[in-house]
């Protein structure tokens, strides 16, 4: 190892754990004014205070449920967890529901709204992609839809809770006192996605879902109504794929959508 | 000094007189683009020669920062400063990194790229600081061979900025400015000198900070950095969080002596103002300046 690897090598062993590490201190110039154990100390404290930051910016919410002190005992418990290996700040935090899960598995909210909150991250500088409307659709033959083809904003996300998790989020939010958590009696699904820039979200029929990851799989219109009949008749099959079409080119989640011919 | 030249640098705008640093266009007076500012930015065209972009933060697939991005890019001149190449760094680079980083320049036609003269981490892990390197042959060699490599794959000359530093290493066996020179040397890039940097490192290792803006090669310098910083008493930390104080703005005006018009900017990342103080701010920068230029002249 050259000697500036093996220097390198030290000084990061040395910010993550100044005791073991300690032996480095001798590699840097100790003089009156500041003595080096100060100087190095000036950089341990400030990796930690600057990811602190970092997940603070990414959790806003989980930081305001969880309070400073509980928030800023579980970040320096994620950074000794999680070494950062993302050159971008922005995508570190990105195991914090896990952590959560392991961490503060008595309060599972907690692990919720972190997953939430980074699903709302994700979408928000999700790829850019064009948004199809009703209008783009009103020149295909109604004859034709069964074999209507769609593609997707990559920034959907589909996320479950089982705590009133996004009642939460949504108080925390608005700066207003938020409910008691409460586990509820059945889970919930809730569609996440990107409209004007900014991330949405909203509640999803598990039906819906099964008909959305279908659609996102590459399935027809068709095959979303046959789908659909084991729950109902043809017909009301039909009127709930074309209201679930509806509202997804409302919400701007289909880029683009093609026509499926199948040889016969 | 800089030549006086005819340019067709804005497409646009009819033939104007700019000057040229270095075969690039001299910006004039700008800051560093900030998420608080973007739409007051759009609304008042505020009065800035143009904008310097964290690269990072725009190195995602999409979004609103990319597109307001796009849109200042439409109207103002823009460069990129990154925080994560780890030029000084005893890794292999980070192969989408770099991709990233040319596919970003690529769309945002950047004046120049810049990042910092330093590492950030090393075994796959990164310490999201800007860490300081001893100062030794072996380094400058190390770093001028990755300096060449970058050059080669962006296409252009990168500009390389002095940090802030808290540290020194007893290995080190030349100053800092002598160090920034070998590089400079080895590899024809070019410099961001901060300003506030030298002064805070100055302090912080007792050294005269005229001596660095002597001893760097002064033709290199492309553009200037100014910013605030947290006097803690027997060091600083440089926090950018404050407006620039008088010191620093003496020695903008002794560097703007040594190096004539480059092109300056005020970075502030924290206790974030109005976009209207940083530009007041911004006119102290044009008055010292054009006040040593006249004195020269």
């Amino acid at each position: 190892m050259s000697h500036l690897a093996n220097l390198q090598a030290e000084f990061q062993a040395y910010l993550m754990d100044d005791v073991k590490g300690a032996g480095f201190i001798k590699s840097v110039i100790d003089d009156k004014k500041v003595g080096a154990k100060k100087r190095l100390g000036i950089y341990f404290d400030a990796y930690r205070l600057r990811i602190i930051e970092a997940l603070a910016t990414a959790y806003p919410q989980l930081k305001a449920l969880l309070g400073d002190v509980l928030f800023n005992k579980v970040a320096r418990e994620y950074i000794d967890a999680y070494p950062s290996t993302y050159l971008n700040l922005r995508w570190y935090g990105s195991q914090m529901r896990g952590h959560l899960q392991e961490t503060l598995a008595q309060h599972p909210i907690a692990a919720e709204m972190a997953n939430f909150e980074w699903t709302l991250s994700l979408a928000f500088d999700a790829e850019d992609v064009p948004e199809l409307s009703l209008q783009d659709l009103a020149t295909i033959p109604p004859e034709s839809w069964v074999d209507l083809s769609f593609e997707f904003q990559p920034a959907i996300k589909i996320i479950q809770t089982s705590w009133n998790t996004i009642a939460v989020w949504q108080a925390l939010e608005a700066e207003e006192t938020p409910p008691k958590p409460k586990q509820e009696s059945i889970y919930q699904s809730w569609l996440i996605w990107r409209k004007n820039f900014n991330s949405q979200f909203r509640l999803i029929t598990e039906m819906e879902v099964t008909a959305l990851n279908m659609a996102v799989m590459g399935a027809t219109f068709g095959e979303i109504c046959a789908s659909l009949e084991v729950e109902m008749d043809e017909e009301q099959a039909m009127v709930t794929a074309a209201q679930y079409l509806a509202s997804w080119l409302e919400n701007g989640l289909v880029c683009k959508v093609s026509l499926i011919k199948f040889a016969s | 000094m800089p030549m006086l030249i005819l340019t067709t640098y804005q497409t646009f705008t009819p033939l104007f007189e700019i000057y040229m640093r270095n075969n690039l266009p001299s910006l004039g007076f700008g800051l560093g683009l900030r998420t608080e500012h973007y739409n007051t930015i759009l609304e008042t065209k505020p009065k800035v020669d143009w904008f310097e972009a964290l690269s990072e933060n725009y190195m995602v697939p999409g979004g609103l920062p990319l597109n307001f991005l796009d849109r200042i890019r439409a109207d103002y001149p823009v460069v990129m400063h990154g925080v994560s190449l780890s030029i000084g760094s005893t890794e292999p680079f980070d192969q989408a990194y770099l991709k990233d980083l040319k596919k970003l320049a690529d769309r945002i036609q950047p004046a120049w790229i810049s990042d910092h003269l330093c590492w950030t981490g090393v075994h796959g892990q990164n310490i999201h600081d800007l860490l300081p390197l001893p100062y030794t042959e072996e380094t400058a060699k190390h770093i001028a061979e990755r300096v060449n490599t970058v050059q080669d794959y962006l296409g252009r000359q990168i500009l390389l900025e002095n940090v802030s530093s808290y540290a020194s290493y007893v290995d080190s066996t030349m100053t800092e400015w002598e160090f920034i020179s070998l590089i400079c040397e080895q590899t024809d890039c070019l410099l961001l000198l901060d300003v506030n940097n030298i002064y805070v490192s100055s302090y912080n290792h007792n050294f005269d900070a005229k001596d660095f803006i002597d001893g760097v090669p002064q033709h290199r310098v492309q553009q200037i950095h100014l910013a605030g910083h947290q006097n803690n008493g027997d060091y600083i930390i440089d926090t950018h969080d404050a407006p620039v104080i008088d010191p620093v703005w003496d020695l903008y005006s002794y560097a703007i002596s040594k190096l004539g018009e480059v092109s300056t900017m005020i970075e502030r990342d924290d206790n974030m103002p109005e976009l209207d103080v940083l530009v007041q701010e911004l006119q102290i920068a044009r008055h010292l300046s054009a006040n040593v230029l006249k004195e020269a002249a």
